[in-house]
């Protein structure tokens, strides 16, 4: 520490330092700080409460008044999940006159499949969650969604926030590594991959590495040491070779931006092993059956290959009838200036592979027929395949796909004696290949369903899911400071290693990523406890206790309350590390509970609500103002986890670069599936969350800001995944207000901001109403214009 | 009435611990309209970009090298082969001369004959032959060049111009983005706002279709129904702000009036069919069309109505010679041809109508090309490789000058010999015409002040008139 100090101070930074003995106060160890006495009988007695009054009154400021139970219910139902709650939650609410209503509640929501999808959210922006790769071509990662079940289902666990990092971090390295925990290291393969033309897999592979290491100690550690890439930190004491030393933790995972993403691991849902399990068994059935077949099959030569045939292009090199096509194969003569060569390795059943790009593949076999019969050819090609049985042409496809097993079937009559068989392939670009299979006259059926069965457990495997592997032991990097940030430019070989200002990793213990995960959630680690909380509590309040979430070093902010900020540090640690013992103690106190109802006095004194004397009001994020339109208007699918999926937005948003893949509109149920489930791709992401404050995730975000545009407006007018909750809503509106409008109105009202509207407001809703009617509208549209006006409004795009 | 008022401006500045040096800078909070309060005067009240996606040879544009035609078709001298990296050349390449004729344009330099038009501008024009850069694949390039560094993440160039200078407008976002031709590599990062707030995100003005994303009213509601809605819809929330007495809720009723006057004015500053057949020849523009002319006179649509930044960008021109479609002799002749007038038209008109001295307009790439043929698997189409090292671009009014000539490539443009400016140079010259200090210019994120130029970046004189 002496030296570093030194050396900074000679480089001019020691201004910006503290005194050399005092540390920086978020390196210091985590205590359990004693709340101030309780000073006001009528405010909460709790150790939140005490902490946050104590500076309240230290800003000349009083608690404000208890939220209504409506505003409360919506504040904690939209916090804890999501969605905002109905009013039949909040009768339920106001009914339970016992002791611990509030908590019953709590504990209610914390147990719905909305908390965790909704707590999912917040953590798949820290984890930059994507559907697909980045950079130039932005190529799909269709797998993906695989981590983001897993991210649910620890949520739905409550997984210990200590477990949920290592498994994240290290879980391929744990001892009998479940799939689960291997799944859960795709945590940092969320990191870009660039397949551009040209470009350098080193290069990329270094800056996906990079961006681990700046990931992780901004989400864990709130440390920013992206700068110490280059050169050694200007403000906090990180020398660059610390930052390679913890590069070094990270620099040893085999994947190094390869176009496929590998290594990948199959990871089959629940929903998949099931399927698997009865196909299994359907399997041996159908081999049984089979075995009971007894067909006379004619007997086969070996194959023989004549290729390649170029051609001008694919078109031509399929179109163009060579000599095998014209003559007959002459197996003992040069056909096209080529030999035919035997190939006895060309099994039934298997799938072959060449190579040669716009060229014709020939290939012939003899089928010795004992009577005459009728067979089935199961064939398989990549790509075009014509074939003839006795020279007469019986298959012709123009397609394009790699070769399969029994992708095209044709039924021949074979006369007893010699049959002759020929095949054409023809390949475009990449490998080409053929399969091939005989079924004979009575078990075609058998075979299809067998084939059927195969396919149908290949799919069940699961999807292929990028994850973390380490390198074999043989195979590790050496990792050495990289000068100026170039990877080209290597320096000294360095070890992995935590910076010296914090505390070290057990002498004993191992240096890898495991390691440092368990260091990481180490209990004297002074950060990560910290750095959680305080993001939880912004979630919670729209403000941290450190408003720089990100940034704990001299740069970023002092904690407005730095004995509540340890005091809910300690209480996280010491609930074994539970966010759901969190989360309640948080929303069960007074400062959370207060209303949000802003004075003139607040705005003088505190206009950004630094000393919590309200409750915190701000915007609901895109996704929440998503869900709460689908929700409130009945119209929400409740369906948790699976592919991702593809709800309206303009045409021309999507980029067709490259790929074939295409945005299509979902229709039915997954057109309104919780937002979270919206496919995420990086180069454009769903723009009406962009013009809410999402971001692309082409890095971890850190925190959104909360913006307040014209753009905003018009997709809450007129994006129809706002447009078409509003006329559901309205319609619904019209059946209540039937006989008399200001019941519907008043109906529309409580449904979507849990409070009766007062008289002029009511008023205001009828007028617009009678207005758009007297105008010619039909009732359903009128009452749409209604219920669109209302999820406008700031109350409901709000959450107070 | 700003496109952000004040307070929600103050907002976001709270919220963002935005650097005391930008907001001392700028006078935080502003009233009104906002309006430039810079450190000195700037030249440029307006900037439009013209980035050509792919990287355009203007080796064959604007730097003529008889040395290279010379040896055309010879093998490239192993000096200029030493430690290079090449997107794709393989194996020792050959050099390629000058596939078309040259004309004297009029500040007397020879031109590329495919730009008969754009010649008769240069009068108007700096042209600079000596720009670097650092990056060699498309993506990296345009994020170097627009953001200052090569990755993703970073805010642009125009969010930092919205972010710096206000809104000038009182109907129109600060930053439009116009595409034609396709997708640049680097997709929408190239305006995306980074870790600025939002507001200041470039918004894409599409060519086809609604202009502005949600712009238009669904099925059933027109324009007087959507006024009737927000009339209750402010009421309402009227009501509300009394009982919250948040002002966000105030800011939110004036974005909801300025949402319905883009509604308005947006499909009014979009529609070509208002301007007469004379601008129509003189930009080569057809109404209704999705095209690089098309886009230009938009943005000078838009410029005259306070727009900040338009960034144009067109693609295209990735010439590589793998194949008839990125061939030096098909595909330059024809890009040449789709981008010759518009931009002779844009200049012109800014200048008749007395906006060139307050309007930057910036042309050209994100790299240079080589010297050498790139014969991609031994490709008979001609083109040539990446190449960071040197590339020209040109820059017109706003405050820069006139005809002249800046740097010098050596005999084979190759290399620099004089003057080099790399891109962080381009973008601090850029911020100076507006009247903003580089370096001053800053934004706090993860730990650090971060600006435009990085920690690098030098206003070049020689270019300001």
């Amino acid at each position: 520490m002496t030296t570093r100090l030194a050396l900074l101070l000679s480089l001019g930074f020691g201004a910006l330092l503290p005194a050399q003995g005092e540390r920086h106060w978020s390196y210091e160890p985590i205590t359990r700080p004693a709340p101030p006495p309780a000073a006001n009988a009528a405010w909460g007695g709790g150790a939140i409460d005490r902490f946050a009054l104590a500076r309240m009154r230290a800003h000349g400021l009083e608690p404000s008044a208890p939220a209504s139970p409506a505003m409360w219910l919506r504040r904690v139902t939209l916090d804890l999940t999501g969605l905002p709650p109905t009013p039949e939650a909040l009768a339920a609410f106001s009914q339970d006159r016992g002791a611990g209503a509030r908590a019953r509640v709590v504990d209610r929501l914390m147990q719905a499949d909305a908390f965790a999808e909704r707590w999912a959210t917040w953590w798949l922006d820290l984890a930059r969650y994507a559907d697909s790769q980045g950079y130039e071509k932005d190529a799909l990662r269709m797998t993906m969604w695989r981590y983001r079940d897993w991210v649910i289902d620890a949520f739905r666990r409550d997984l210990p926030f200590d477990q949920f990092t290592i498994e994240q971090l290290a879980g391929d390295l744990l001892p009998g590594a479940t799939l689960e925990q291997q799944l859960a290291t795709a945590f940092h393969r969320q990191t870009m991959n660039n397949t551009e033309g040209g470009t350098d897999d080193e290069e990329f592979r270094v800056a996906a590495v990079v961006d681990r290491v700046d990931t992780t100690m901004q989400v864990w550690m709130g440390s920013t040491l992206g700068c110490a890439q280059c050169h050694d930190h200007k403000y906090d004491p990180f020398s660059q070779k610390e930052f390679f030393q913890l590069f070094a933790f990270f620099d040893q995972t085999a994947d190094a931006d390869r176009n496929n993403d590998e290594p990948r691991m199959r990871a089959p849902t629940e929903a998949n092993r099931a399927a698997a399990a009865a196909l299994e068994l359907q399997l041996d059935d159908a081999r049984a059956a089979l075995e009971g077949v007894e067909d006379q099959l004619p007997e086969a030569s070996d194959w023989h290959l004549l290729g390649p045939v170029p051609g001008g292009d694919f078109a031509d090199a399929r179109d163009r009838a060579f000599a095998p096509e014209r003559d007959g194969a002459q197996l003992d003569q040069e056909q096209e200036g080529l030999r035919w060569q035997a190939r006895p390795g060309f099994v039934d059943g298997k799938i072959h592979n060449w190579s040669g790009a716009n060229s014709a593949f020939y290939l012939h076999r003899t089928l010795r027929a004992a009577v005459a019969c009728e067979v089935t050819l199961s064939l398989g090609s990549d790509d075009a395949i014509a074939a003839w049985c006795n020279g007469e042409e019986v298959l012709r496809k123009n397609v394009a796909h790699g070769a399969q097993l029994d992708q095209e079937r044709v039924v021949v009559k074979l006369h007893p004696g010699d049959n002759d068989l020929l095949l054409k392939v023809t390949n475009g670009g990449g490998p080409g290949g053929f399969a091939f299979e005989l079924w004979g006259p009575s078990e075609g059926g058998l075979r299809q369903a067998l084939r059927r069965i195969e396919r149908e457990l290949a799919q069940s495997q699961g999807p292929l899911v990028p994850v973390l592997r380490e390198l074999p032991v043989d195979k590790r990097r050496v990792t050495r400071v990289h000068i100026r940030g170039s990877f080209l430019d290597q320096g000294d070989e360095v070890q992995p290693a935590t910076p010296a200002v914090w505390p070290k990793l057990p002498a004993t213990g191992r240096r890898d990523r495991l390691g440092f995960a368990r260091w990481l959630m180490s209990p004297e680690n002074p950060l990560t406890a910290r750095v959680l909380a305080n993001r939880i509590w912004s979630e919670l309040f729209g403000r941290g206790i450190v408003p720089t979430l990100e940034d704990f070093g001299s740069q970023g902010d002092r904690p407005s309350h730095p004995g509540l900020l340890d005091w809910l540090a300690r209480e996280f640690v010491d609930s074994g590390w539970s966010m759901r013992h969190l989360l309640r103690t948080v929303v069960l106190s007074a400062t959370y509970s207060q209303t949000s109802a802003q004075t003139a006095r607040h705005r003088e004194l505190d206009p950004n609500n630094v000393w919590f004397a309200r409750g915190p009001a701000f915007r609901l994020t895109g996704e929440q103002l998503r869900d709460q339109a689908l929700a409130v208007s009945g119209l929400l699918s409740d369906q948790v986890g699976g592919p991702s999926v593809m709800p309206p937005q303009p045409g021309g948003v999507w980029r067709q670069l490259y790929s074939g893949a295409r945005w299509t509109d979902a229709t039915g149920d997954d057109r309104y599936r919780r937002a979270l489930y919206t496919f995420w791709r990086r180069t454009s992401p769903h723009p009406a969350m962009m013009v809410f404050d999402a971001q692309s995730r082409e890095a971890c975000v850190l925190r959104r800001q909360r913006t307040n545009t014209p753009l905003q407006a018009l997709v809450l007018w007129n994006d129809p995944q706002f447009h078409e909750p509003a006329k559901a809503l309205g319609a619904a509106a019209m059946e209540r207000g039937r006989a008399d409008a200001a019941v519907g109105a008043a109906w529309l009202w409580r449904r979507c901001l849990l409070r009766e509207p007062s008289r002029a407001e009511r008023d205001r809703l009828v007028a617009l109403l009678a207005q758009e009617q007297q105008l010619g509208a039909a009732e359903l549209d009128a009452w749409g214009v209604v219920a669109s006006v209302v999820m406008c409004l700031d109350e409901f795009v709000s959450r107070r | 009435m700003s496109i952000f008022d004040p307070i929600s401006r103050r907002r976001f500045l709270e919220g963002a611990g935005v650097s005391v040096g930008a907001a001392a800078l700028h006078g935080l909070p502003r009233d009104g309209v906002d309006k430039p309060r810079p450190g000195f005067a700037p030249r440029a009240k307006s900037v439009i970009y013209l980035h050509m996606e792919g990287a355009p040879p203007t080796l064959d544009m604007f730097d003529r090298k008889p040395t290279l035609d010379r040896y055309d078709g010879k093998k490239c001298p192993d000096e200029f082969l030493e430690k290079e990296r090449f997107a794709f050349i393989k194996g020792h390449p050959k050099l390629l001369g000058h596939q078309h004729g040259w004309i004297r344009a009029q500040n007397g330099i020879e031109m590329c004959e495919l730009f008969p038009h754009l010649a008769q501008q240069m009068g108007d024009v700096t042209l600079i032959r000596s720009m670097y850069t650092d990056q060699f694949n498309h993506a990296p390039a345009e994020h170097l060049l627009f953001s200052g560094a090569p990755r993703p993440g970073r805010p642009s160039m125009g969010a930092w111009l919205s972010y710096g200078l206000g809104a000038e407008s009182r109907d129109l976002p600060d930053f439009v983005v116009m595409v034609s031709g396709g997708m640049p590599s680097a997709g929408k990062a190239l305006w995306s706002a980074g870790f600025l707030p939002s507001v200041h995100q470039g918004v894409e003005f599409r060519s086809a279709g609604e202009p502005v994303l949600y712009l238009q009213n669904p099925a059933g509601y027109d324009r007087a129904r959507r006024r009737r809605s927000l009339d209750a819809l402010n009421d309402l929330n009227r009501i509300h702000e009394q009982r919250a007495g948040d002002p966000e809720t105030t800011t939110r009723i004036a974005q909801g009036e300025l949402a319905f006057r883009m509604q308005a004015s947006v499909p009014e500053a979009v529609d070509l069919r208002s301007e007469p057949q004379e601008v129509h020849d003189l930009y080569g523009t057809t109404p209704g069309q999705a095209s690089l002319a098309n886009n230009c006179l938009l943005a000078r649509r838009l410029v005259e109505r306070g727009v900040r930044f338009v960034h144009l960008f067109d693609s295209g021109w990735d010439i590589h010679g793998t194949g008839p479609n990125d061939d030096l002799m098909t595909q330059f002749p024809k890009q040449a041809g789709r981008l010759d007038r518009p931009l002779a038209g844009l200049i012109t008109d800014l200048r008749r109508r007395g906006m060139l001295d307050d309007t930057l307009v910036v042309w050209g790439g994100e790299f240079g090309r080589t010297p050498m043929n790139e014969a991609r698997n031994g490709s008979k189409f001609l083109g040539r490789d990446h190449h960071p090292h040197c590339f020209g671009l040109l820059m017109a009014g706003g405050g820069v000058k006139r005809g002249a000539v800046i740097g010098a490539t050596d005999e084979l443009g190759h290399g620099i010999t004089e003057n080099p400016i790399h891109v962080h140079d381009l973008q601090a010259t850029i911020l100076h015409l507006c009247g903003i200090d580089h370096e001053e210019l800053t934004y706090k994120f993860q730990g650090r002040p971060f600006r435009l130029t990085d920690v690098f970046g030098k206003v070049r004189k020689e270019l300001l008139a």
